[in-house]
């Protein structure tokens, strides 16, 4: 078992990291060069920047959406965000492996906010998942990933809170902090062939959707041409 | 602001379709709007040839690919769409809608999708899916508010503005938008309402007479006046239908002095392009340029229309030179401009009703013209009252995206599009509800006599033209009055 771990916590993770890493970066690459194409297909080439960066700004830190007219769904959502994204990065223990094998480190949340932020994330994750299924018009939305994700970000959490804060047999120990480390490296690799690719791309969204309402000029003949329309009346 | 759902009456009201049986089955199609005739054959292959010749030579492949990866289903646009809240369709949903053309996107045109399909064998497009496109993206209003409240920023109303262009290229187009559009562009009236310049002439001349007779002041409809200061286009459905609006804003340049001038080559500010194709957009886009440069204008001003007004400040620059392109203004802003400079005056005693002010989504979803007309309408309206929501996040009036020219849905319109729109006006209590769109306007009406609402929708310069106060310097006196008729007699005589 602990070579198993070993081996998890080592070669399997370097590969899994990496893959989420390039694969981030490929998407963020191809997404960032179809804008640049884009922007050189038009001919207006005035971008409504405060617009835009207000309203990426908007959603990038969503105090505003604590107001809006879901409010509920919301709030658990950022919330929700909130531990999803503190706890795996500023976790103490998390920071520790990375100060040991990398040699990098940096501040780490105080025990009590890791110990609440788990539980907080554990309980928004489940009420978004029961959200999904009671609310109608999510759950007309949902696909089988939606809810798959839900249920899968929740195991490292449940897996991780259990191994810093039980007091269980080394075995027990042994076991939940693989499961911890395979769910988490699963996790890894499939963001960035998933919805979770909004993690880079989302911020980008309003300057893509701005660009895409700047049509490249003269297409009239090309499309015309091309479904071979020349001549026919509007 | 949430709605309740239709009654089950509603909705059969809502979606009677007046569409003969046999066109139906001719057509393959059940929607409720008129198309023209169209091959029906292979519809499947030419929608992905449409579609894949528009890829080819768009930008939309960028869009389509960032918002396939980044769409998450959340429903939070459904909370804000007022069709979905009054239909309790999931197909209403914006998202859903969405899904429908990046399903096809995803399935025949990226690589994953391609091998997804070949093994698993599903989500190939067919008839029906194209069936369903047909009818959904026309139940949209393009109001684009869910796209505020969309966390992953996808553009619900740039979606479904491509699933109407790629349909619109196989010739499944509302019939109403495209044979106006025929005319606009082919025809010999080169508008949308088949004004002919001579009744144009008519209603100008016939307008400067009214407005003499009340005003006591010679406000004139200049036509064809080459290096003006601004080339005018409206909605041409307002020569016909909205002429108060007209007179307002004449009365409004009369008062400031500047120069401006209606082409008689060119003057329809309706760009249905917006509504159901690029290609239409940027050919009707290039007559509103051509004819301001014929006459040598120096700026493109757009009158009380939410659509026109969008599409030319938009889509000039884009079709039309980039930054060499005309600058456009539209009359919104001039008024307001003109009135902060203090070189137009209004009567704060002439309108006492309450009045509220209705945001078209084309001007107020991109923040471009929110304040400007309000404070406007608060230094003489006494008596205002604001609709909440309002600004940026406004309710649609219900007959948004080219909705409101297809007349054989108007009770969908009215029933299920402006269901929101209604209840915000009779909760605001107005009395005159000011819509400064061609569309708009046409549409609350509507919306004000099917629902019994007790209330006038007018433009902003409708209010203008009752409210302003001429200098002394341009009302004509009575001594030159009766001394203008001499003449007239005089030369009569002779």
């Amino acid at each position: 078992m602990q070579s198993l771990l070993d081996f998890a916590r080592g070669p399997l993770f370097r590969l899994c990291f990496a893959i989420m890493l390039l694969g981030l970066a490929r998407i963020l690459f191809l997404d960032i060069w179809a804008a640049y194409k884009a922007y050189k297909k038009t001919a207006d080439r005035k971008m409504p920047w405060k617009l835009v960066l207000s309203r990426s700004w908007e959603w990038i830190f969503p105090v505003k959406r604590l107001s809006n007219n879901f409010q509920v769904y919301s709030v658990l959502s950022i919330l929700f965000h909130i531990g999803l994204i503190l706890v795996p990065v500023f976790l103490f223990a998390h920071i520790q492996l990375w100060k040991e094998s990398v040699g990098i480190s940096w501040p780490s949340l105080p025990y009590s906010w890791a110990f609440w932020l788990t539980i907080s994330t554990i309980i928004f994750s489940v009420s978004l998942f029961m959200g999904r299924l009671v609310i109608k018009q999510a759950r007309a939305l949902s696909r089988k990933q939606d809810y798959l994700w839900l249920i899968l970000l929740l195991i490292p959490f449940i897996t991780g809170f259990v191994c810093a804060n039980l007091n269980i047999s080394p075995q027990s120990y042994q076991f939940f902090m693989l499961v911890h480390i395979l769910s988490g490296e699963l996790i890894f690799i499939l963001i960035p062939f998933s919805k979770i690719a909004h993690c880079v791309l989302a911020p980008l969204s309003q300057v893509v959707s701005a660009l895409a309402w700047k049509f490249p000029p003269e297409t009239d003949d090309d499309i015309c041409t091309t479904l071979n329309k020349k001549g026919a009346p509007v | 602001m949430r709605t309740n759902k239709i009654s089950d009456e509603e909705r059969k009201k809502a979606f009677k379709s007046i569409k003969k049986p046999e066109v139906i089955e001719k057509q393959k199609l059940s929607v409720r709007y008129h198309v023209e005739d169209f091959d029906v054959n292979d519809r499947p292959r030419r929608f992905l040839e449409a579609f894949a010749a528009i890829l080819k030579h768009s930008n939309y492949r960028m869009a389509l690919d960032h918002y396939s990866r980044v769409v998450s289903r959340c429903s939070l646009c459904a909370t804000t769409c007022q069709i979905y809240q009054a239909t309790g369709d999931p197909e209403d949903i914006p998202c859903r809608r969405s899904e429908l053309l990046l399903n096809i996107y995803r399935r025949h045109f990226t690589l994953g999708g391609l091998l997804k399909g070949r093994i698993t064998g599903s989500d190939y497009i067919t008839d029906e899916r194209i069936q369903e496109m047909a009818d959904s993206f026309w139940n949209c209003t393009a109001c684009r508010r869910c796209v505020l409240e969309c966390p992953m920023g996808v553009d619900h109303g740039l979606i479904t503005h491509l699933g109407r262009y790629i349909l619109s290229e196989i010739g499944m187009a509302p019939r109403a938008l495209v044979v106006s559009t025929r005319e606009q562009l082919e025809g010999t009236s080169r508008n949308t309402s088949a004004v002919p310049v001579p009744a144009l002439k008519d209603t100008l001349e016939f307008l400067e007479d009214d407005m003499f007779e009340e005003k006591n002041v010679k406000i004139k409809f200049p036509l064809d006046v080459e290096n003006s200061d601004y080339v005018f286009f409206p909605a041409v459905s307002d020569f016909l239908m909205e002429a108060e609006t007209l007179m307002g804003i004449a009365a409004v340049f009369t008062a400031t002095g500047d120069s401006w001038t209606i082409g008689t080559g060119y003057f329809d500010g309706i760009n249905y392009g917006l509504f159901y194709s690029d290609r239409i957009l940027e050919r009707v886009i290039k007559n509103v340029d051509g004819e301001t440069k014929r006459l040598k204008g120096e700026k493109v001003l757009i009158g009380e229309c939410g659509h026109a007004s969008r599409t030319a400040k938009s889509f000039m620059p884009v079709f039309c030179g980039g930054e060499k392109a005309l600058p456009v203004v539209s009359i919104l802003e001039y008024t307001h401009k003109a009135w902060k400079e203090g070189r137009i005056k209004l009567d704060s005693n002439i309108v006492k009703e309450k009045v509220a002010y209705h945001d078209p989504c084309n001007f107020a979803r991109n923040r471009w013209v929110v304040n400007q007309p309000r404070e406007v309408l608060k230094s003489f309206c006494n008596n205002y009252v604001e609709m909440t929501p309002s600004g940026e996040n406004n309710i649609c009036c219900g007959g948004g995206g080219g909705t409101v020219s297809i007349d054989e849905i108007r009770p969908y319109r009215t029933t299920i599009g402006g269901k929101l729109k209604a209840e915000q006006i009779k909760k605001s209590g107005c009395e005159i509800l000011v819509a400064p769109c061609a569309n708009c306007k046409k549409q609350l009406r509507e919306l004000v006599e099917d629902q019994g609402i007790n209330c006038q929708v007018v433009g902003l310069h409708d209010l203008i033209y009752k409210a302003i106060i001429f200098d002394d310097s341009l009302v004509v006196k009575k001594e030159e009055l009766s001394l203008d008729k001499k003449n007239e007699t005089g030369e009569e005589e002779v």
